[in-house]
């Protein structure tokens, strides 16, 4: 069994409000999972189901094989999108009081508490209030709290909302640092970048409904649309006048100097390879890519008809 | 257990708990002192009318003129009605009876307009008792005044109301009760407020969602309840402590002699009964305080303490969970002023039931307050004060106490459906439909 988490015709309403409709998933272990989704799909939800924080009116869930209990909450790290801390508190204070309601004792909980602390460089906020933290250091705080039990399963609601490019990034290394050692990580955000970048696989949900779940790749190659882009030096006439009737220009960027980025899309059997024999000689090609979709193209394209329907 | 224990912490070392954990004792003790001290000063001047119909008291009351007493004296009979209502004897604020038999039975008695002071009473009790006793040394003695003050034993006087003569309308030991009753209640919905605030703001920092990935709701309705409990009883417990001691100190240090007339050196007494300052000083620590021996001697402080936890532990798990639930169910923080309301109305309809059974003890009405679990805490711990649990009825006092915690464990069972439907629900409008829905889910 190389599932770490498998979601199985979950449905929840509420007040006869229709949150979740028979959503099933599978998380391998050891993948950064992204579960993505316009507001308002289900996705909270769906991670409170899976936190046991709600309960599903049906469907099931195993963690790690197993028919999903309370005693796998400790295997979990949460961080959901609406967080909080105790403002009155110390950080210190916080994360180990965190900690022990996530199982560790006392002695581990500071142990875990200094490496993190070192880790990312706040040992200066230890015995300051959560009250005196900017948004920024108190998002810290939150991550270091979902991850100090060592989870083997971590579950991310919007983790970057609210951090800096520098902090993000912090962040993502973390995440892929966790990948490498073997835990597996569900995270939910509208940062698409992100999640090209760092997701291994991903699951789109809408209005209740899995609308689509698969690799990134495959997400992209299911929507891809047959162009592909070149980018050289020379002259756009010359350019144009090189192509075979197998091509039609799509649209172009001017980069200046000369220099232009032209997306061309491909007629009857054409292939890449053609494209590139008939420009070689006419211009100077710089780089040549077939253009994939972006998650954000893929997200609003698979988002956006319904919404209009 | 982790939950309880932060909601202790977080409850101690805040500021509000300090400082009602201090003044709040110290203030009941400087109102204890100020009573013990100044027991009911009233009127500076006392004329009071001595009816002597047999004319024992020979006309005359002090060698010494006492400048806060005047003494008239009429050697008819005089009825309590025609001294309250004539004309001619409403100069009078007092009236002392003086009976034919007062140098065997040793029974006077004072019926008074307007209560008079502690002090007031020490010096005619004082006056009349050391007028009678030259009298009982001249008619049954031949020793001298000094040798016979030495060996003399105390007089009665009871000092009556006019108008309420059996002094029906207070009943001081039920008023203990009902102070006992008071603390319940003060205490319960000071930190029931708590408990609602403290679940209200978790939702709105939406810490519970972090909380709730980790406990059940249940666990964490009841740590709450536990943590915001223990610290209501750390803090009773130094009251009790608090009060205790100072109640101690001021009985071994600043009113010695207020509690046991023997302390008193009637022989030093006797030999500087001429000197007024001395007199003022031998009253002041003689003034047998009704307050102070209500506190001291009156009530029965270990019974009622140990129904007074008992009940205040089943009613504050009642209540607890009732506010838990309210602050559960709230849209937001500001919603919890709407539901200030109701709670308070409940709380005087509690206050209201002690007070009730104060003046009522034996009507229908207690009865079923005795048992409501809203209002018995305090209708019990009334009644209890009053001396109402005799033999034959002990077992009410059981009764109500299993009730209040068959009721508390209902309303744990309720609070923790409402607690687990309501708690992640935020910004909503609280609605009777979603109560009721909460409260039918498991």
């Amino acid at each position: 069994m190389n599932f770490m988490l498998e979601v199985k015709n979950i449905s929840k309403s509420f007040f006869r409000k229709e949150a979740l409709s028979e959503i099933s998933l599978r998380v391998n272990k050891g993948e950064i999972f992204g579960l993505l989704g316009p507001n308002g799909a289900g996705k909270t939800t769906l991670i409170r189901v899976i936190n046991r924080i709600v309960e599903q009116d049906s469907g099931s869930i195993r963690f790690d094989g197993d028919l999903m209990t309370e005693n796998h909450l400790s295997q979990i790290g949460y961080l959901p999108e609406e967080r909080g801390l105790y403002k009155n508190m110390t950080v210190e204070g916080h994360a180990v009081f965190l900690g022990k309601l996530r199982g560790l004792s006392r002695k581990d909980a500071h142990i875990k508490v200094d490496y993190w602390f070192d880790r990312f460089g706040i040992n200066d906020w230890r015995k300051k209030r959560i009250e005196e933290l900017s948004k920024g250091m108190a998002q810290k705080v939150q991550f270091i709290c979902a991850v100090l039990h060592e989870p083997k399963f971590l579950i991310l609601d919007e983790p970057f909302s609210g951090f800096d490019p520098i902090n993000v990034d912090l962040i993502k290394q973390e995440l892929i640092e966790m990948r490498a050692a073997g835990k597996t990580v569900m995270l939910s955000t509208h940062n698409m970048k992100s999640v090209e970048e760092i997701c291994d696989r991903a699951v789109l949900i809408h209005n209740s409904k899995k609308i689509a779940e698969g690799t990134i790749s495959e997400l992209q190659n299911a929507r891809k649309t047959g162009l592909y882009a070149v980018r050289f030096r020379g002259s756009m006439i010359a350019f144009v006048n090189a192509l075979w009737t197998g091509f039609e220009v799509h649209d172009k960027d001017i980069l200046g100097d000369d220099r232009f980025i032209v997306r061309v899309k491909m007629r009857g059997d054409s292939s890449f390879e053609d494209l590139l024999k008939v420009l070689i000689g006419q211009v100077k090609i710089e780089a040549a890519w077939e253009v994939l979709p972006t998650m954000d193209n893929i997200f609003i394209d698979l988002v956006q008809p319904k919404e209009s329907e | 257990m982790l939950i309880a224990i932060r909601e202790l912490k977080e409850r101690i070392g805040s500021r509000s708990f300090l400082l009602f954990s201090t003044l709040g004792p110290l203030i009941v003790l400087g109102f204890v002192y100020l009573m013990f001290a100044f027991g009911g000063q009233s009127k500076q001047h006392w004329n009071v009318l001595v009816a002597d119909p047999t004319g024992i008291m020979e006309n005359k009351m002090m060698v010494n003129d006492d400048k806060s007493i005047s003494y008239a004296f009429a050697n008819d009979y005089i009825e309590m009605e025609e001294f309250a209502d004539a004309k001619k004897y409403q100069l009078y604020d007092a009236l002392l009876e003086v009976n034919e038999k007062v140098l065997s039975n040793k029974v006077g008695f004072v019926f008074f307009r307007e209560s008079p002071s502690i002090r007031m009473q020490t010096r005619v009790q004082y006056q009349f008792e050391r007028r009678l006793e030259e009298l009982m040394v001249k008619e049954f003695t031949s020793l001298s005044l000094k040798d016979f003050r030495k060996i003399k034993q105390p007089l009665s006087v009871n000092f009556r109301d006019v108008y309420d003569p059996y002094n029906e309308s207070s009943d001081l030991s039920g008023w203990v009760g009902m102070f006992y009753g008071g603390v319940i209640f003060t205490f319960i919905f000071l930190f029931g407020i708590t408990i609602m605030r403290s679940v209200s703001r978790e939702k709105s920092n939406r810490i519970v969602e972090v909380l709730l990935a980790s406990v059940s709701p249940n666990q964490l309705m009841i740590g709450k309840i536990v943590g915001v409990g223990l610290s209501a009883l750390l803090q009773f417990v130094v009251w009790v402590v608090v009060i205790g001691v100072g109640l101690y100190f001021m009985r071994e240090t600043l009113f010695p002699d207020m509690l046991n007339a023997a302390n008193m050196n009637i022989h030093d007494l006797t030999l500087q009964v001429d000197s007024q300052s001395y007199q003022d000083t031998a009253f002041a620590s003689r003034e047998y305080n009704q307050f102070v021996e209500l506190v001291y001697n009156r009530v029965q402080f270990v019974n009622m303490t140990v129904f007074f936890m008992l009940f205040f532990i089943s009613g504050y798990l009642f209540y607890g969970a009732l506010f838990a639930a309210v602050g559960a169910t709230m849209g937001s923080e500001s919603d919890g002023q709407q539901f200030v309301i109701p709670l308070i109305v409940l709380l005087c309809l509690a206050l209201y039931g002690g007070y009730y059974s104060l003046n009522y003890p034996e009507s229908p009405m207690v009865d079923v307050l005795h048992y409501l679990p809203f209002t018995s805490p305090v209708v019990v711990m009334v009644k209890l004060a009053q001396g109402y649990y005799g033999p034959g009825h002990v077992y009410e006092i059981y009764l109500s106490l299993l009730a209040l915690i068959s009721s508390a464990c209902l309303m744990l069972g309720l609070a923790s459906r409402l607690y687990k439907n309501g708690i992640l629900q935020f910004g909503h409008r609280v609605r009777l439909k979603h109560i009721f829905k909460w409260l039918k889910k498991s």
